[in-house]
This record gives structure tokens, C-alpha cells and sequence, in this order.
């Protein structure tokens, strides 16, 4: 369902995406891997449209997304939570989610004055958070909270958007080892449940574990792909992880 | 000879926007502040200049005690205004820096007369004519002293220990901590110098219109911000090219646009096409 | 009586004015230094409209409409700058307002437009439509606050970036908010032209922006009852007194100072906090680690 093809990106001499093509099958919980400042992020940002590719295009479900700006990608089905967390500090966690669920409200600037409704979309958020495990925070300001709660609270975001496909950007990073066990646990849950996944992530013990196929990105050229097993086996893969410091 | 004359004027109007615009872009480089009080030290300088002048007869003891004295007024501005600021959205600086120019302009209008005051017997109103043009001694003055003082914190900042510290905080302040520079006294510095140079330029001008009056900083400091804003915020080197260019593009431009614009608004109308074309300004940041 | 119908109108006026602010600043979070342009813009068009024998009634929508209109192009701007360059920008549009103005022949130039018709209600009557039109804008912005569009200004006050990849589009919202701000603005300046009955340039100038711009942020920015409180007091405290006046500015911009330094979020959040301090009790959040 989504294809990215000959994807380039040249900041002024440095390529940090170089040539990388791969494709996303319906279904799949796919892992994007590999070593610190190989390049991941910046595909993710090409797929989202922040970042625009020197070269290459994208397409999801047959429609080519070059030239379409970020938020009308993230309208046609991309749901992503950030490697970063930016939750909206001056409201509560079940508002930051209650809004994402009203994604279908927020669509036209006129229609949106004339909504005022919230009940719908508040049950909805209160649902994912349970989901996720963090409804006791719900009426808290994501500002103090731990970041494993927050993590959570992206995704719920994200997924309150019923995206079509979710990306996720580390979000396992930070998280202590019972933390991202529990989260990516959820995760095959969700893809079991029929969600699309695209996985970035630097745990590779979960990786591994949960994801069906995986994509490894070093130096912004792709270097490995196929099921988990065999892609960790290849001495390429390997060298690329164990030869850096 | 009038294409001459514009450039020159055009040189000396800029002379005294960079000398303003400096204090500035350094505040704005070293703490993300737009420091719009810093008008109200530049009319401060103005008023410091006369009253010196009047008292003692001298103004050269008038320009160096005006910059002495704003300069540190500069410094307890940022103590007690910034400082205790600093961890809050940059608007909330913002905000305090307009509210406390307004109030010091009301202060001069209430302590010193909304007319403004002027010197008694002003020094240096002869004119010099040469090649069919006309400049006032105080303009000439108000040239070289710009040259002099930004030659001059050129100079400090490559040559003594203290002026290469500071520059390296204004352009990457975690690093230098981390070298052992005392940020603080770094700020102080910063403050010191910025106001100083408003201060002379404040000084000049007052003199070259023989007239102080309470209003003086607000046009030319509104359009210091253009000016760092092309020249690239915290950008010293950009800066001082944008307030030239602003000078002289004031100078052609009042001839040429005068019916539609006023000189004033020219600036402005720069910026703001500028801006739109290169939203990050003329420069970034080096 | 006939002073302090005066006042409640001028205070009418300066409500609907600040409110109109608070739709760009408050709500969208954009910094707006230039708003008393788009109330310049207001008054002149009714002014020159209802002088050419346009009726009151059609000159005020044609203000507001002409605002609106120059307000989305300014709101471009914040399309391409953000903060601190939003901030300037829209300084620089607050010049430029009154340098065009100041040198346009047909719209009086330096010496303004005088003589401007009156809407022919009677003071009280005049008194009672700029009420009607405050309160009319009060319900408007607290129905703005609940809806859909007031939670997505939310958003984009608060990180537009992730607004954007939560599907927002940031941009029209970002218009939507200078246009309903200025046309509304646009109705402020409109309706103090026929108040004060002469206009000129400098009743519309970077001063009057701040002015306006204290309302809201010593208010509190966003909170509807907080701007208006502040617009209420401070558009009449200075000419309750007549020697305050003198001082007015200058409490401006101490005020502006004071409640930056000890309560940025406004005085509104300083009356929520102790309410919430003296009737409720702070809810404990527990979380499970």
C-alpha cells in the first residue's frame, strides 16, 4: 500500500538518504532498522512530506504523494508519533487524544465552528487510553508526567487519527525494559487487530521480536531486508551495527 | 553632486542605525530577547549628553559620560527586567521590553517636557562645504564616532581576552560555559556595550537636531528591528550592511517615493517585502 | 449623565476592539503588533462610505468586510514568520498604515477625516448598539472557545508542527483567525469614527496597537472575561480622572511590565489560581510506576 521509490535526499552535499526504495505490504508490522544517524528519521520525514526528497517519489495506495503537504498526507491515512515528544502541554492527556479522535471535525475550517459536540470523541480517547494503559493520567497535563506515559500518549494520538498506516519513530526509546516490552506487546496486538505499522526503532530485541519483515537503512543506503531471522544473520547487517562505536 | 550628497547622507543616517541597531542584534544573539527598550536608552543617551553639556561647558566629557551612564542603565535593565525573565516564551520578554520603553518615554515626557529640551549654545552647528555639498560638523562627528566605536568592538572582540570570550558566548553560549566563561559577566557586557553604543548615537543626534525630546528613540529603533531582522538576528556583520543599506535606501528613496510613502514606512515596507522572500532575513546567522 | 454614557461607549468600544485581538492573539496564538491598523482600516472606510451618503447600517458591514479582507493578506505573513519575525512584521504593518495614510490626499492625509456623520440614534441609542454589538462578539468568542475551531486554534497556539501532523491544516486556520480578527477589529474602528466623529493617522498607530495588545495580555490571553475585564478598566480609568490621563501611558507600560514579570499568563489566571486556592481542592494525580 505504500511504495517509496528512489528516494534521495542531498542537504547540500551530504546524502543522507541515498537511493533507498522499499515497499510496505497491507497487514504488515514492518521494521525500519539500523545504526544512530542512518538515515530513518529523515525517511520518515520524506513520507510525512516535512522534508521533500532531492529525488524519488512516494506513493500510498496508488496516489502519488509528491508535492502534497504534510497535514493532507496525514488526511490520507498516515498516522505517525514522534521520536521526539511533543504533546500539547496546555492541555490534559484525554484532551491531546480527544482531539485527534475529531480529525473528521477538524477537516473543513467552516464546519469546524459549527461543531461543538465532544462526547463522541471523548469516549473514543478514553478508550485508546485504556488501551494503551495510562487512563489514570487522563485528566493530568502531560508536562510532568514520566515519558513512558507520553510515549503512550503519542500513540494514542496517533492512533485516535485511525490512520490507514502508523508510523512510528523510537517508540520504544527511553522506555525501561519491562516498559518496552509491554508497549510493543501492544503493538502486535494492534497489527494482529488489523493495523498497519511501519516501525523505526533502535531496540532491536523487540524489533526482532515482534516485527514480520524488516528494512535496514546504514549511511542512507538500504543494506538488508527480509524477515528478522535472516536479515540479523547477514554479516553486512552485522558489521554495520558491531563495526561502529 | 545631489547623487553625492544622498550617499553621504544616506552614510551618516546609517552610521547612527548601526550604532543603534548593534546594542540589538547583540541582545537579541546572546538572549533571543528583541530588546525594545533599548529606544528608550538611546534617548536616555541623548538626554545624559545635554544635561553634561550644559553643566560643564565640555562635549566630548558629555558624549564619554552619557555612554558611561546608559551603558550601565543598560545593565540594571537586563538584571531587573530580563533576568528574572529568561525561562519564560520569548513573548513574555517581548512584552516587558514594550511596556518598559513606554514607560520610560512617559517618564522623559513627565520629568523633562513633552516639547523636548535644547542646548543653549550647541557645539559643533558649523557647516563644512566642500564640492557644492553641505555637512554639519556634528554629522561629521557623528560619522567618525560611528566608525570609531564599531572598528573599536571590532577590534576588542579579536584582540583582548575578555572581547573574544564574549564573542564566542554570543555565538554559542552552552559551549563557552562549558570553556569556563562566566556567562553572567558575559550578559553584563553584552548590555554594556549595546547601550553605550545607542548612547552615542542618542548623543549626536540630540545634538545634530539640537533637540531632546521624549519620542526621539521610538522611529529609529523600530527601525533598528528591521534592520536586524535583514541583517540576520544576532548577526553583526549583516546587521551593520543592513543598516547602511537602510540608510542610503532611505536617502534615494524619500526623492524617489516620497509622494506615496513616507520616509519612515520605507524601511519597514523593505522589511516586510524582504522578509516575505527570505523569511530567515538577508543573513543568517553566521 | 451624558459623560458617563460617553464612557460606557468608549469602553463598548474598547471591549469589541480587544476581543477582536484575543481572536488572533488568544485563541491562534499569532503576535499581532499591528492590530489598531485594521481598526484604522474600519474607521476610515465607514467614515469615507457614510460621508459619501452610504447608510451607517451598510458602511459598518463594508468595514468590516474591507478589514477582514486586508487582514487575511497580513495573515499571509504568518504563514512564512513565526514570533519574534511575526512580531516585527506586524510593527512594520502598523507603520505602514499610518505612512500610506498620512500621505493619501483623498483620505484627508496628515489632517484626517472630520465631520463624520452620525448613525443618528441618540447618544443612549448609540451607547445600547455598541453594547449590543460587545455582547454580541462576547458570545461569539466564548462559542468560538467551545467549538471544534477554538479546540483546533488550540492546537496551533499551542505546536503548530504537530498540529500539522495531526491533519491540521495550520495555514487556513491561521487566515481564518486574522480575518475574523480584523473584521472585527474593523468593526471597532468603525464604530469609534462615529463616535468621536474625526479620525486621523496617529489614532491608529503603533501606540494604539500596544494599547490594545496590553488588554489582552494583561488580561490574560485567550480568557474572554479577562480581556474584557481589563478592556473595561483600562479604557475608562484614565478618563475617570482626568490628571490619571496624563499618566495613563505610563501605567500602561508599568502594568504591561509588572504583570509580564510576576503573572505572565494575565491577571485572569491570578484570579483562577486563588479561586481554585480558596473553594477547590488541588486534584492528586497518581501515577502507576
Amino acid at each position: 500500500m505504500l511504495t517509496l521509490n528512489n528516494i534521495t535526499v542531498d542537504f547540500g552535499g551530504v546524502k543522507a538518504v541515498d537511493n533507498v526504495s522499499f515497499s510496505f505490504q497491507d497487514r504488515e508490522l514492518l521494521g525500519l532498522i539500523g545504526p544512530n544517524g542512518a538515515g530513518k528519521t529523515t525517511m520518515m520525514k520524506v513520507i510525512t512530506g516535512t522534508v521533500k526528497p532531492t529525488s524519488g517519489s512516494v506513493t500510498l495506495d496508488n496516489t502519488n504523494l509528491n508535492g502534497k503537504a504534510p497535514y493532507l498526507r496525514i488526511r490520507a491515512g498516515i498516522g505517525i508519533s514522534q521520536q521526539i515528544v511533543h504533546p500539547f502541554n496546555s492541555m490534559t492527556v484525554l484532551e491531546n487524544v480527544t482531539f485527534a479522535a475529531g480529525y473528521i471535525k477538524t477537516n473543513h475550517l467552516f464546519s469546524s465552528l459549527f461543531q461543538t459536540n465532544r462526547t463522541a470523541e471523548k469516549k473514543a480517547a478514553v478508550k485508546l487510553l485504556e488501551i494503551l494503559g495510562i487512563a489514570d493520567v487522563a485528566d493530568a497535563k502531560p508536562e510532568n508526567l514520566p515519558l513512558g506515559y507520553i510515549k503512550r500518549l503519542e500513540l494514542a494520538r496517533a492512533l485516535a487519527l485511525k490512520p490507514k498506516l502508523l508510523l512510528l519513530d523510537e517508540p520504544l526509546a527511553g522506555l525501561n525494559q519491562s516498559e518496552a516490552e509491554k508497549l510493543s506487546n501492544t503493538l502486535q496486538v494492534l497489527n494482529q487487530q488489523g493495523q498497519n505499522i511501519i516501525l523505526i526503532e533502535h531496540n532491536l530485541a523487540e524489533v526482532v521480536r515482534i516485527c514480520q519483515r524488516l528494512v535496514v537503512i546504514d549511511n542512507g543506503k538500504k543494506i538488508g531486508e527480509g524477515d528478522p531471522k535472516t536479515v540479523m544473520n547477514d554479516p553486512v547487517v552485522r558489521t554495520a551495527y558491531l563495526g561502529r562505536s | 553632486m545631489l547623487f553625492i550628497d544622498l550617499i553621504l547622507q544616506g552614510l551618516i543616517q546609517g552610521g547612527v542605525y548601526a550604532l543603534i541597531a548593534i546594542g540589538l542584534t547583540l541582545v537579541y544573539g546572546l538572549l533571543r530577547i528583541l530588546h525594545i527598550a533599548h529606544a528608550g536608552l538611546y534617548a536616555l543617551g541623548g538626554y545624559c549628553a545635554l544635561f553634561i553639556t550644559e553643566a560643564t561647558g565640555s562635549f566630548s566629557l558629555a558624549i564619554v559620560g552619557s555612554m558611561i551612564i546608559v551603558g550601565i542603565v543598560g545593565m540594571a535593565v537586563y538584571r531587573l527586567f530580563y533576568q528574572p525573565i529568561l525561562d519564560k516564551p520569548p513573548v513574555v520578554a517581548l512584552i516587558v521590553s514594550i511596556g518598559l520603553f513606554i514607560a520610560m518615554e512617559e517618564l522623559y515626557r513627565i520629568f523633562f517636557g513633552a516639547n523636548g529640551l535644547s542646548y543653549t549654545a550647541a557645539p559643533l552647528q558649523g557647516t563644512i562645504e566642500f564640492y557644492g555639498i553641505y555637512i554639519r560638523q556634528s554629522e561629521i562627528v557623528s560619522l567618525i564616532l560611528a566608525f570609531v566605536l564599531i572598528s573599536g568592538l571590532s577590534l576588542f572582540t579579536k584582540y583582548t581576552r575578555i572581547g573574544i570570550a564574549w564573542r564566542a558566548t554570543v555565538t554559542d553560549p552552552v559551549m563557552a560555559e562549558s570553556f569556563g566563561v562566566d556567562v553572567l559577566k558575559v550578559r553584563y557586557l553584552n548590555f554594556f556595550i549595546g547601550s553605550m553604543m545607542a548612547a552615542a548615537a542618542g548623543s549626536m543626534v540630540g545634538l545634530t537636531n539640537n533637540l531632546v525630546e521624549p519620542t526621539m528613540g521610538s522611529i529609529p529603533s523600530y527601525k533598528a528591528l528591521a534592520i536586524i531582522v535583514l541583517g540576520g538576528l544576532g548577526n553583526v556583520r549583516g546587521t551593520l550592511i543592513a543598516a547602511l543599506a537602510i540608510g542610503l535606501a532611505e536617502s534615494f528613496g524619500t526623492i524617489y517615493l516620497g509622494d506615496f510613502f513616507d520616509r519612515d514606512s520605507i524601511a519597514f515596507a523593505f522589511l516586510i517585502i524582504v522578509l516575505m522572500i527570505k523569511p530567515k532575513g538577508l543573513f543568517t546567522k553566521e | 449623565m451624558g459623560y458617563e454614557i460617553s464612557l460606557l461607549t468608549i469602553m463598548g468600544i474598547s471591549v469589541i476592539g480587544a476581543l477582536s485581538l484575543n481572536m488572533i492573539l488568544g485563541f491562534c496564538g499569532q503576535i499581532s503588533l499591528g492590530h489598531a491598523a485594521f481598526l484604522g482600516i474600519g474607521a476610515y472606510t465607514s467614515a469615507m462610505l457614510t460621508k459619501a451618503g452610504i447608510p451607517f447600517l451598510l458602511a459598518l458591514p463594508a468595514a468590516m468586510l474591507l478589514s477582514g479582507l486586508i487582514g487575511v493578506i497580513v495573515g499571509f505573513s504568518s504563514l512564512r514568520v513565526r514570533h519574534d519575525f511575526l512580531a516585527i512584521t506586524t510593527m512594520g504593518v502598523s507603520f505602514l498604515f499610518t505612512g500610506l495614510v498620512r500621505k493619501q490626499e483623498f483620505l484627508g492625509g496628515e489632517m484626517g477625516i472630520a465631520a463624520i456623520p452620525d448613525p443618528g440614534y441618540g447618544k443612549v441609542g448609540f451607547m445600547l448598539f455598541v453594547f449590543a454589538m460587545a455582547i454580541a462578539l462576547t458570545i461569539f468568542s466564548l462559542y468560538i472557545k467551545r467549538s471544534w475551531m477554538g479546540f483546533t486554534f488550540d492546537t496551533v497556539a499551542d505546536d503548530e508542527d504537530t498540529a500539522t501532523l495531526l491533519g491540521v491544516n495550520v495555514s487556513g486556520y491561521k487566515l481564518m483567525a486574522f480575518a475574523l480578527g480584523t473584521a472585527f477589529a474593523g468593526l471597532a474602528g468603525a464604530l469609534y469614527a462615529h463616535n468621536v466623529k474625526f479620525i486621523d493617522p496617529e489614532s491608529f498607530g503603533f501606540i494604539e496597537s500596544i494599547t490594545i495588545l496590553s488588554m489582552v495580555v494583561i488580561g490574560g490571553t485567550g480568557s474572554v472575561w479577562g480581556v474584557i475585564s481589563a478592556a473595561v478598566v483600562l479604557s475608562v480609568f484614565p478618563l475617570w480622572f482626568q490628571f490619571i490621563d496624563d499618566y495613563k501611558l505610563l501605567v500602561y507600560g508599568g502594568l504591561l511590565c509588572a504583570v509580564m514579570l510576576l503573572s505572565p499568563d494575565g491577571i485572569s489566571s491570578l484570579v483562577v489560581k486563588l479561586f481554585n486556592k480558596i473553594f477547590k481542592r488541588e486534584k492528586v494525580i497518581h501515577v502507576n510506576t
